[in-house]
């Protein structure tokens, strides 16, 4: 009698399939599961209680879900945004530097080995009202008030975009750059010869040839920003009045604090939907540039 | 300052002496070759009780590990990880009377552990407060918190000032006794960004708990007998429009709605703010010129009065034992040993307020023979202020409904919201998740 094996391919393959299924696709079952119970860290029994779709109906009509949706969105436009220009603009000063490049470049990355937690503390005294140093920068040059950097909700928000993009701009930078080194000289030079302005140079030629490496960048930093809690929780918790409450710090207090991890794995659902089409968005984007370059799709 | 650091010292001295003479004394029991694991509160403050437990192992022959030691936020987290997981069979935990009620089957009845006598000799309130359900759930260490107000008095020494009042308000500039006093005093003695009148916690269950106190002050209450919110009555409008009339007269630092504990006892501790309702943890560091700018310029009182009573939202530290601990009887001995009058007495030396009422007519009494004036000043003042104390209501859920209604009462402070606004909305969703628990 001969015993059945299983095809080589699935023996060489059941390594990694267990092993993601055991860190991925378990947890990630699990935490589906028991978003349709009203699961309470303190009471585990509440885990083996099915309510349906209750704690999804909820978040849908909750207006402070949507709240914190609408404006996770809001930052995530404006910090992308913001890090694309500004890292554009680095990139392309630092592509003309031709001495000392390797430093600068190394000293552009130094806000990226800092950890979130860190600069929500930094951030967190640099914008105090009281004793921060804006203010008392503000107060020495004759400006005898103490604005409220974290409180107000528009300088709340414009505190924690701050500290996001000072830390993170260096990502889009990075990549351009390296775009910009793969760049061939050829249709520089030859536009260069036939008149072209270092406009249209830029426009016509560059930025095509950029724009897959800022899809890249886009698609990497949407992912970051969206679940955006470190710094938001240091610098304001999402408060006051929940002015700065994104996403990540509604679900974390629900979670960990409410202890209704149930409810909190279902808003984590339907916030993937969020991931999920800025994803789609900028592969598409990434697609339709890499074919405009003439590479496939 | 230096006569107070010699006075504690001598009381920490005599009665860590009288300590170790009763540990020989006590009878712990014989609990040779047993390991008590324990998850406990860490923190300056704290510390000083640990360093008795090698008395305790000495005495019982067992031993300690210190499996895990946090914040109480943190432990509190780690410890509902843990209800999660099952991994609830180490014995001993710090507790807290507000986060008591939370931990449903966690921790055994003490009543079951402790001998009656033993209980009888805490303060009825505070065991009051550690039983949930009927069930007692932690003895009580010397760490129990009730505030009262520390003012600056040099602003009660200057006879313009006290003219340029009286002509303004029209009654006498003296210490306040009112919280409408409070905020007439505070308006008054604010001159921002250098000066402000007074502070609040802004955030977290911190703003929740003053706005509770002061709901109590002024003769409302945050849930009825059914845990029904009714926090949004005429008392609760009145209470929450004190703290949005001082941030909207900039009396309050702008900031103050993202304060907590520690931004508050800085901000009293650099001199800048006038009137400070506070913890007694920190007596000591706003009167100790090392740590503090306000240090020989401070007094202290009773906590002032709403209309109807005065304020005294209270809590304290305990210990608790699991209910799948091992073995019970020694984790129960040690939480008596850590609760014990001799370890009340150590550990309140520190400045720290007993829960054992021989403990508090043994400290009066040695702070009014001693010299340390404002040390007596600061006991007499939390003596008096323990008799308004009430804990929060012990249900699982008061955690909760604090993060459902301090976003709201931060909308008011800050103007997007009216007070009655802002207190509806909040009452709705805490009715709704009282509904959900099944109180009604």
């Amino acid at each position: 009698m001969t015993r059945r094996r299983l095809p080589e391919w699935l023996v060489l393959l059941l390594p990694a399939i267990i092993v993601i299924a055991a860190v991925v696709l378990i947890p990630l079952l699990f935490s589906l599961y028991s978003s349709f119970t009203p699961y309470k860290l303190t009471r585990p029994s509440t885990l083996w209680k099915w309510v349906g779709t209750y704690n999804y109906e909820k978040i849908l009509s909750d207006a402070k879900f949507w709240a914190a949706f609408g404006r996770t969105v809001l930052f995530l436009t404006i910090v992308l945004n913001l890090e694309l220009l500004l890292g554009l603009g680095i990139a392309l000063m630092m592509n003309k530097v031709t001495w000392g490049q390797r430093t600068l470049r190394t000293i552009l990355m130094f806000p990226m080995m800092f950890s979130p937690i860190l600069v929500g503390f930094q951030f967190k005294f640099i914008f105090n009202d009281n004793i921060g140093l804006v203010n008392n920068v503000l107060q020495s040059m004759g400006f005898n008030a103490a604005l409220p950097w974290l409180v107000d909700g528009k300088l709340a928000m414009f505190s924690i975009m701050f500290a996001e993009i000072w830390m993170s701009t260096s990502v889009f930078a990075i990549l351009i750059l390296a775009g910009l080194f793969a760049m061939p000289r050829d249709p520089l030079e030859a536009a260069k010869v036939d008149g072209c302005t270092p406009w249209q140079s830029f426009r016509h030629i560059t930025l095509p040839f950029l724009m897959p490496f800022i899809y890249i960048a886009m698609t990497i930093r949407s992912l970051d920003v969206a679940r955006a809690y470190d710094i938001v929780q240091i610098m304001t918790g999402g408060g006051p009045a929940r002015r700065t409450e994104l996403l990540w710090t509604l679900m974390s207090r629900t979670g960990y604090v409410d202890a209704r991890m149930g409810l909190a794995n279902a808003m984590g659902y339907v916030s993937i939907i969020l991931s999920i089409l800025f994803t789609v968005y900028f592969f598409r984007k990434l697609s339709a540039a890499r074919a405009e370059l003439g590479m496939a799709g | 300052m230096q006569k107070s650091i010699i006075f504690r010292g001598l009381m920490a001295c005599s009665a860590l002496v009288a300590a170790s003479e009763s540990v020989l004394a006590a009878d712990w029991g014989d609990h040779a070759g047993v390991t008590v694991e324990a998850k406990l509160i860490g923190g300056q403050q704290y510390e000083g009780l640990y360093g008795r437990i090698a008395e305790w192992e000495a005495a019982t022959g067992a031993s300690v590990s210190i499996i895990s030691k946090k914040s109480h936020f943190e432990i509190d987290k780690e410890i509902k990880s843990d209800m999660a997981a099952g991994t609830t069979d180490w014995c001993v935990g710090s507790n807290h009377s507000s986060f008591a009620p939370q931990y449903e089957g966690l921790y055994v009845d003490l009543n079951d552990l402790v001998p009656s006598d033993v209980v009888a000799g805490f303060v009825a309130g505070n065991i009051g407060a550690s039983t949930v359900g009927g069930e007692l759930l932690m003895l009580p260490r010397a760490q129990f918190d009730v505030s009262v107000l520390y003012y600056l008095k040099s602003n009660y020494e200057d006879a313009e000032k006290a003219a340029a009042f009286k002509s303004e308000y029209g009654y006498d500039l003296a210490v306040p006794d009112t919280w409408e006093q409070v905020k007439d005093q505070a308006i008054f003695f604010a001159d921002p960004p250098n000066f402000y009148g007074t502070q609040y916690a802004g955030k977290d269950e911190a703003i929740v708990g003053r706005f509770y106190e002061m709901v109590v002050a002024e003769g409302g209450n945050y849930l009825d007998e059914n845990n029904k919110p009714i926090f949004n009555s005429d008392a609760g409008q009145r209470a929450l429009q004190w703290f949005v009339d001082l941030y909207t007269a900039k009396a309050v630092p702008a900031g103050t709605t993202s304060y907590v504990w520690d931004d508050l006892g800085q901000g009293f501790a650099s001199g800048t703010v006038a009137l400070n309702l506070d913890w007694p943890g920190w007596a000591g560091f706003f009167n100790d010129p090392e740590s503090s700018k306000a240090a020989g310029n401070v007094g202290v009182a009773v906590q002032p009065m709403g209309s109807v009573t005065r304020t005294g939202w209270s809590g304290h530290h305990g210990f608790s034992v699991t209910s799948d601990c091992a073995n019970k009887e020694a984790a129960a001995s040690l939480v008596m040993f850590l609760t014990s009058e001799e370890s009340q007495l150590a550990e309140s030396a520190g400045g720290s307020l007993p829960t054992r009422s021989a403990v508090w007519e043994a400290n009066v009494a040695a702070a009014k023979s001693g010299d340390d004036a404002f040390r007596a000043e600061a006991l007499a003042a939390f003596a008096e202020g323990a008799e308004y104390a009430f804990a929060v209501p012990p249900i699982p859920e008061w955690g909760e409904t604090t993060n459902i209604v301090f976003p709201e009462l931060q909308a008011a402070i800050v103007g997007d919201k009216t007070v009655k606004e802002a207190l509806d909305d909040a009452a709705e969703a805490v009715d709704e998740l009282m509904r959900e628990s099944g109180y009604y």
